[in-house]
């Protein structure tokens, strides 16, 4: 695509070269600021063993604005919504322009391991992680099993 | 040069913007299901404009964005009756031949301005005196 930052062709060409552990990000052919994710349930986790789809975009701004990104696969996650958009300080009021697509998805692989309950997307989910954590977890458990393991 | 939105995105937007009650305060749009991951059945709800035989009703539209919204347009139809030139008597569907938004579709365009639009066509010259079915009766 003409006209794609330095930055970012960078970027793309160092997801692939030089891949973070778990997660792999490909451009999509017809979009090369529209990236198709996967990441790897962490270790130890209810996630463990499901890989979870994600799709990333690159807006005008970027990187003075943070990439949009939402989960694909359904998750069972206090930050996560019923339509896979994540809250994640990164991605709105603490991005800054020294993070790149890589960080993103490191947090996001993080949040997996550290669900935040106290700043929730969705309060029904929060209210049991809150109440009930190895209940929630065995949720978290059966939808991995569910819609991320195949 | 601008970067081309995502369908998924690009909906999202969408999405966000009726959520928040931004823009035209006579239409409101949401999805229909509030777990459809593919953001693609929608419902709006458009305000009768006033001064004409819509005045004071409240019109149900169901709007569909297939695979390559927004280069496509959405599929719109009314949930409830209604005697308007574009709009089909047996299905309630919006004809694309009859609703230039539509019908000259473009990817600018978003599910606000057809409900927009379409409230705007409610007070055409063709339709503002049209008697109306009952009201609360669907198709």
């Amino acid at each position: 695509m003409a006209n794609l930052s330095r930055r970012i062709q960078k970027e793309t060409e160092r997801l692939s070269m030089d891949a973070v552990p778990g997660i792999s990000a490909a451009p999509d052919p017809n979009n090369s600021r529209y990236f198709h994710i996967q990441i790897s349930g962490p270790q130890s986790t209810p996630y463990e063993s499901g890989i979870f789809a994600l799709e990333l975009f690159l807006p005008d701004d970027y990187p003075m604005c943070p990439p949009k990104v939402r989960f694909l696969t359904k998750i069972y996650h206090p930050n996560v919504d019923r339509l896979g958009r994540i809250c994640l300080d990164i991605l709105k009021d603490k991005w800054s322009p020294a993070l790149q697509i890589r960080s993103v998805l490191l947090s996001i692989q993080a949040l997996m391991s550290a669900p935040n309950p106290d700043d929730p997307l969705d309060p029904a989910i929060a209210r049991h992680w809150k109440e009930d954590e190895s209940g929630a977890n065995r949720t978290a458990r059966e939808w991995c099993l569910t819609y991320a393991c195949h | 040069m601008h970067a081309q939105v995502p369908r998924n995105f690009r909906l999202l937007d969408e999405l966000e913007k009726g959520e928040k009650g931004l823009g035209d305060p006579n239409v409101s749009y949401g999805l229909e299901r509030g777990d459809d991951n593919t953001l693609s059945n929608w419902m709006g709800m458009i305000q009768g404009p006033p001064g004409g035989s819509h005045e004071g009703r409240l019109y149900s539209v169901s709007i569909h964005c297939g695979p390559n919204y927004p280069q496509e347009a959405p599929r719109v139809r009314f949930v409830c009756r209604i005697n308007m030139n574009c709009v089909n008597q047996n299905n309630g569907n919006v004809d694309p031949h009859a609703f230039r938004i539509i019908g000259n579709w473009n990817p600018t365009y978003s599910m606000e301005t057809i409900l927009v639009e379409l409230r705007k066509e409610m007070n055409s010259a063709a339709n503002k005196r049209l008697p109306q079915p009952p009201e609360g009766s669907n198709y």
